[in-house]
Parts: C-alpha cells; sequence; structure tokens
C-alpha cells in the first residue's frame, strides 16, 4: 500500500483523521502527516481506503 | 461476487450517498443490476462542501471537485441523469421514475437504497425573486459566483454553517456583506454560545455588518432588493443569500407507508420498515447506538459512512447475518476566514459545556456534555484535541471504563 497526498489541494479537514486516526495525523497548522508504514492490518487497511475515497478535496492517492 | 444476475437495486440520489453506494456494490462485486436514479441537476457527483467555501472562491472550479470513480462503472450500472424517483409502490418493490422528458415508468427492485438528500429551505414567498439566491446545489454556487464580478453588495440571511461560510467566502472576496443572524449568535445553534460568540467576533474583525434578533419578513426585488425585517427596520442589497437550513427531499415517498416524520426512519443498521428499502446520508433518520437516540445527520462524513454501512447491511442481510448497528460518531468542520473550525459527536440535549483553549492558536476549545458523559467537542485550528475526543466520546458513551485512558492518551 502506497498512500500520497496532494499538498496543494490538501485543506487539513481532518475526515481521513477521523477514519483512520493511527495513519493521518493533522498537526494545528492544519499540515497532515502520514505514518511511514501502514500498518499490515485488514481492519486498518479498510481504514485507510475508505479515508481516500472519502476525501472531500480528493487529494489522497493509493497505490495498492 | 455477491447477489444474483437477476437482481436489481435501485440506488435513488447522485451526491456522495449514491455514490458511494454504487461504488461500493460495485467494489463488492454485485453481480446484478444497479439503476442510479441520480435526480434533477443532472450532473456527475461532485463535492458539496466545496461549494461555499472554495467554489465561491474561485480556489476550485466545477471540473475539479467532481468525485472520482475508481474505475468505469461497470457495464451493470445503469445511470439515469436528469431522472428523479416520483414514487414508492406501498405494496410491490417497485418506484416510478420520472425521465427528463417527463415520461414516467415503473422499475422494479431487489433493494432499493434512499440517499435522495436534502434541499434549501426557502419560504414559497421568497422563492424566485431575481436576485435572490439560495446554497445548496453547483448550479446555485454558480450563480452566484457569476455574479461576484459587480461587486454586490450582498445580505447573507440565516448564520448556520451555510450563512457563516458565505458571509466569509464572500469578505474573503472583498465584497461588502451584513449577515442576518436570526438568534443573537452564528453557528450559535451547532456550536453553542461559547464558539458563536467567537464566530461574531471573527466576522467583526473581518468586516461583516451583523444584524442580530431579525427575521426577514419580506423581501422585494425591483432593482436592489429590499429585505424588511420583524422590527420593521429594512435593508437593501444588490444580491441576497439564503442560509436558512435544509429540508428532506423524501417527498415521493408521500403516501408509502414508511416513517416520515423527519427523513426516512431506519433501524440502527440503516433499513426501513421495508428491510429491503435503506436510507443513507442526509435523508437518513437513525437511532444512533451510542446516543441512544434517533438523528440525521447533514454531514459530509455521515453520508460516505452511511452508504459505506448501508451495504454492509443490506448484504448482512444476503447473507443470513445480522445487519450491524451503524455507530460512527459525527464529524463536521467548516472554513471561515482561513480558521477550521471542526466538531465531533452530537451535542443535541447537552446540559453542561466546558470551555478551554487548544490549539496553537490558544482558540477556544468546548466539550458538551449530557448527564455528565462528553457527547460532543468542538474547537478552531485544533484538529488533535478535536479528534482525540472522538474516540473519547465513543468509550464514554458506551461506558467503557478505559475511556479515561483514551483520553490521556
Amino acid at each position: 500500500m502506497k498512500l500520497s497526498v496532494d499538498r496543494t489541494l490538501c485543506d487539513g479537514n481532518g475526515v481521513c483523521m477521523g477514519i483512520a486516526p493511527d495513519v493521518f495525523d493533522i498537526d494545528d497548522d492544519l499540515n497532515l502527516h502520514i505514518a511511514d508504514e501502514i500498518p499490515d492490518d485488514p481492519a486498518v487497511q479498510a481504514q485507510v481506503r475508505q479515508s481516500v475515497t472519502s476525501c472531500p478535496v480528493l487529494a489522497l492517492t493509493l497505490e495498492e | 461476487m455477491v447477489g444474483e444476475t437477476s437482481q436489481t437495486i435501485v440506488v435513488a440520489g447522485g451526491s456522495l450517498a449514491g455514490h458511494t453506494v454504487v461504488t461500493e456494490l460495485e467494489r463488492h462485486g454485485f453481480a446484478g443490476q444497479i439503476v442510479w436514479v441520480r435526480g434533477r441537476e443532472g450532473t456527475a457527483p461532485y463535492s458539496r462542501p466545496a461549494l461555499s467555501k472554495e467554489l465561491i472562491q474561485g480556489k476550485v472550479t466545477a471540473e475539479t471537485i467532481r468525485l472520482p470513480v475508481p474505475q468505469p462503472y461497470g457495464p451493470r450500472v445503469r445511470i439515469m441523469d436528469g431522472a428523479v424517483c416520483a414514487g414508492l409502490d406501498p405494496h410491490a418493490d417497485r418506484v416510478l421514475v420520472t425521465q427528463p422528458d417527463l415520461s414516467e415508468r415503473w422499475i422494479d427492485f431487489d433493494a432499493l437504497f434512499v440517499c435522495t438528500g436534502t434541499q434549501a429551505r426557502v419560504p414559497e414567498a421568497f422563492a424566485g425573486l431575481p436576485g435572490v439566491h439560495s446554497l445548496r446545489t453547483l448550479a446555485d454556487a454558480e450563480r452566484i459566483k457569476d455574479r461576484l464580478a459587480v461587486r454586490p453588495r450582498t445580505v447573507v440571511v440565516g448564520a448556520g454553517l451555510v450563512g457563516s461560510e458565505m458571509a466569509a467566502s464572500l469578505r474573503s472576496c472583498g465584497l461588502p456583506v451584513e449577515l442576518i443572524v436570526q438568534g443573537q449568535l452564528p453557528m450559535e445553534a451547532v456550536f453553542g454560545a461559547e464558539l458563536g460568540r467567537f464566530c461574531l467576533e471573527r466576522h467583526h474583525a473581518n468586516g461583516v455588518t451583523t444584524r442580530l434578533g431579525a427575521t426577514v419578513t419580506a423581501l422585494t426585488a425591483e432593482g436592489p432588493v429590499t429585505l424588511t425585517y420583524d422590527d420593521g427596520e429594512s435593508s437593501t442589497a444588490d444580491m441576497v443569500v439564503l442560509g436558512l437550513g435544509a429540508v428532506t427531499s423524501c417527498d415521493w415517498l408521500d403516501g408509502c407507508g414508511l416513517d416520515l416524520s423527519d427523513g426516512l426512519g431506519c433501524d440502527e443498521a440503516l433499513r426501513t420498515a421495508r428491510p429491503n428499502i435503506l436510507a443513507a446520508g442526509d435523508v437518513a433518520n437513525w437511532r444512533h447506538p451510542l446516543f441512544g437516540h434517533r438523528m440525521r445527520v447533514e454531514h459530509w462524513s455521515n453520508a460516505s459512512a452511511q452508504a459505506r454501512h448501508a451495504v454492509e447491511s443490506w448484504l448482512a442481510g444476503q447473507e443470513g447475518r445480522q445487519p450491524p448497528a451503524f455507530a460512527d460518531v459525527p464529524y463536521f468542520w467548516s472554513d471561515q476566514y482561513g480558521l477550521k473550525y471542526q466538531m465531533v459527536g452530537h451535542a443535541r440535549g447537552h446540559d453542561e459545556v466546558h470551555v478551554e483553549e487548544a490549539g496553537t492558536g490558544g482558540y477556544p476549545f468546548v466539550t458538551y456534555l449530557r448527564g455528565g458523559r462528553i457527547v460532543a467537542a468542538a474547537g478552531v485550528n485544533a484538529p488533535r484535541a478535536v479528534m482525540r475526543m472522538k474516540a473519547r466520546i465513543q468509550a464514554d458513551l458506551a461506558g467503557d471504563p478505559t475511556s479515561e485512558e483514551v483520553y490521556a492518551r
């Protein structure tokens, strides 16, 4: 799973962080941080897929 | 593969919830036919939250806010653009669909997903007046945006989420804005008094004129628009934007025998009294198992998560499993003057608030309690503090003894 963010689009809306808090973190300056390693856990990976399709500014891309 | 090739699923509604139901059915490999009645707008699904924020400010366009399609829709997906569901047979599994040429036909279904959402609340007397706009659809937003070039003096009526965001976006475009607040504070119904006061200060600091405790009793549009208020005062504007909330779009279900007391009534698994008819998004009224009461949630994250869940519920029923309850903690955000407002939980019926500061900005951070349990939290530019509360609310409402531990993390 390779996850990337287009920082020109990301607005720190927090939808991804709400769905997959172990993978996405947004700091108080609204910058998104993505975990270096996505846990090898099907539940977390499902959350990541859901985060990508739920991003309201379409900033996340996932390569599986 | 799930389902039978002979099955037909009708998906009513062409926004995020309908889109997500279709893509989830495809992802699960549904073997039958999907008829997607996308509604009157006649456009591919797009990101609605962007309308009152980035689109009005010209930061994005209609093209860039289209929702991504993971792959071309399969050959079993039949898209009916511009078509609307006009009726549900109370005795048989079939919906009446009105096509763009106004012809009508019945479509039989094995399952129906109701994702018809909400529409802007516009009092009848204000409807269709020149210079008076509401904001719900892409076409609404583009009509407003097209008028900005002439730098209209604008009155925004209503100071909920859409009204406050519109006032902020129009100010960010440098336009003179007056904001009509029905209560004493903007966004008070959503956030309560503490953040409402903060929001009011931000509007004032950014040059918005406000009129508090005012109700518009009359609108006349001859040249400029004249607004008359309940105290007899009036103001004039080149453009009026109404932000008076939303009403559910489920008139088409009248007389079908389902619970329509507020949206479409569902069980905890998002199934209606007819279990092959499910709902997702703004229209769905369900009993939240953690909060212990019925609610409807008109926010982005909810539409996406419920659509996903409704598909799971239907699949569970197909496979003879007990469908799971939908227990997501609601979440939404709002952008105003470069600040990010965020809220998790559901503050309705709260009887206690705690206000502190959070985030590097030191802005107010509010925790809402009901009967001593945390039911919601909201902050400004403090995503970590807000999101940490999501797990806390979940644990607290579930009566989980580890909740203190979660909070301390």
